[in-house]
């Protein structure tokens, strides 16, 4: 009786999780962090491991931005992760238009601001630094 | 052997100069042909696919840009007459279920969340039909909804949950009904701006309109691999053909300028000093605002 009460109890709660579709902590978090006023478009769920070789960077997407839009990029890492995420956006002749690591200072913003004047698809890539492993959440929202 | 390196020279001349004017060309063209083969639409893979989807706008994002206009809300622009017990195909449900999001995007936003609970009771049945309610959070967009607490989080909630749909979707080989959701959003959408610019002409508003042309031919290939499947899907097919030929003569041009970034409040912030510049007519906006009524208004009766 008791193997089948655990057995029970532990299907429902794979059940629920499976089923639950619950909001990962890590979006929401991630979506707070980019402040009041920021309203949500969009989020990236980046899971790399170690790079073997540091190159540019892994995970990419294609996004359209629209003129006359203030975008916010916010980076958000999971508590286990090695490195720390960063971002760069591409327009489409592959033109650099931001990068969220400066490296001639090492520094890394956990946001970056984007007044974009000129629509189109955009490649927006992520990665941890020194391509690191690591997980975590990239939100783009709009802002005033 | 001379022979030999003069035509390797004309060819490499020849190879360069196409190059040279291809990246400095400042317009965007749609593809040489004028429709996307079915076939090459069938080699795209999944990853291509989401990726695709993952491009097109959100359903609030035409909705934000007429709050910053001021434009005063209209119930007018909801699609009333969508009755969710009617919608007999999963393709009606579907394309209803996109339709309906822009709408609930367009009420959030201007914070008619009264309203908002009548689209959310039939976003619910429609996303049960289909087997995605698990996906909303009613209950909470709900709560949200009536408290008018937190615009912010009601706006992550509904998007949040749309997403999600549209991946489990393309996850589990019902793509057809993610194309879809995405058509159906950005339909509406569209439906919304081309008539808030009739009423209230904006030179922003009518530059946002022209440059759907940029993400018109994704939203092709994104229905291309089903447009043989059933009549309704083929009519839907010539419907974004339909769209697709009024943008033909509208021209995006681009000035060029390099991003100018300033540090701020401890972000970063770029300044893009690159413009697009959108060409359209007074007649070329006309045919895109006639024709997307046309079709907004008959998916919407067709319940």
């Amino acid at each position: 009786m008791k193997k089948i009460i655990t057995t029970l109890t532990i299907l429902f709660i794979f059940g629920f999780m499976a089923f639950g579709q619950v909001t990962d902590p890590l979006v929401s978090k991630c979506a707070i962090n980019a402040g009041t006023n920021a309203k949500y478009l969009k989020d990236f769920r980046i899971q790399l491991g170690k790079a073997a070789i540091q190159s540019d960077l892994r995970y990419r997407a294609n996004m359209s931005l629209w003129k006359n839009t203030k975008y916010r990029f916010t980076m958000c890492n999971a508590d286990n992760s090695k490195g720390q995420l960063i971002l760069t956006i591409k327009d489409d002749t592959n033109k650099l238009i931001l990068s969220s690591f400066d490296k001639k200072t090492g520094k890394i913003y956990s946001f970056v601001d984007f007044e974009c004047q000129r629509s189109g698809i955009y490649q927006i890539s992520y990665d941890f630094t020194n391509g690191q492993q690591g997980s975590g959440v990239g939100v783009v929202s709009m802002i005033k | 052997m001379k022979g030999r390196v003069f035509i390797l020279l004309i060819v490499m001349f020849f190879g360069f100069s196409c190059r040279n004017s291809k990246s400095k060309t400042s317009e965007f063209v749609f593809p040489q042909s004028d429709s996307i083969p079915v076939s090459e639409a069938e080699k795209l893979s999944p990853e291509a696919i989401a990726d695709i989807s993952k491009n097109i706008s959100s359903p609030v994002e035409i909705a934000n840009l007429l709050q910053t206009l001021q434009v005063p809300f209209s119930q007018n622009y909801i699609a009333e007459t969508i009755d969710a017990n009617r919608q007999s195909t999963s393709f009606n449900k579907a394309l209803k279920l996109g339709i309906l999001g822009a709408d609930l995007g367009y009420l959030n936003m201007y914070e008619k969340t009264g309203s908002s609970l009548d689209v959310l009771s039939s976003i619910r049945k429609i996303a049960d039909d289909i087997k995605v309610g698990q996906f909303f959070d009613f209950e909470s967009i709900k709560r949200l909804s009536k408290n008018r607490s937190n615009l912010d989080s009601l706006l992550f909630i509904s998007v949040d949950s749309y997403n999600k749909i549209d991946t489990y979707l393309r996850s589990n080989d019902r793509g057809q009904l993610s194309a879809l959701m995405i058509i159906g959003v950005w339909i509406e959408g569209q439906y919304l701006a081309t008539q808030v610019v009739k009423q209230y002409p904006n030179k922003v508003l009518s530059d946002r309109i022209g440059e759907q042309k940029i993400i018109l031919n994704d939203l092709l290939l994104l229905i291309s691999p089903y447009c043989n499947r059933d009549p309704e899907f083929t009519n839907l097919c010539k419907d974004m053909q339909d769209i697709k030929d009024k943008y033909r003569d509208i021209r995006i041009t681009y000035t060029q300028g390099d991003p100018v970034s300033v540090e701020k409040n401890g972000g970063l912030t770029i300044k893009q000093t690159e413009t697009s510049v959108v060409n359209m007519s007074k007649d070329q906006l006309n045919g895109v605002i006639e024709i997307t009524k046309n079709i907004r208004d008959r998916l919407i009766s067709n319940n």
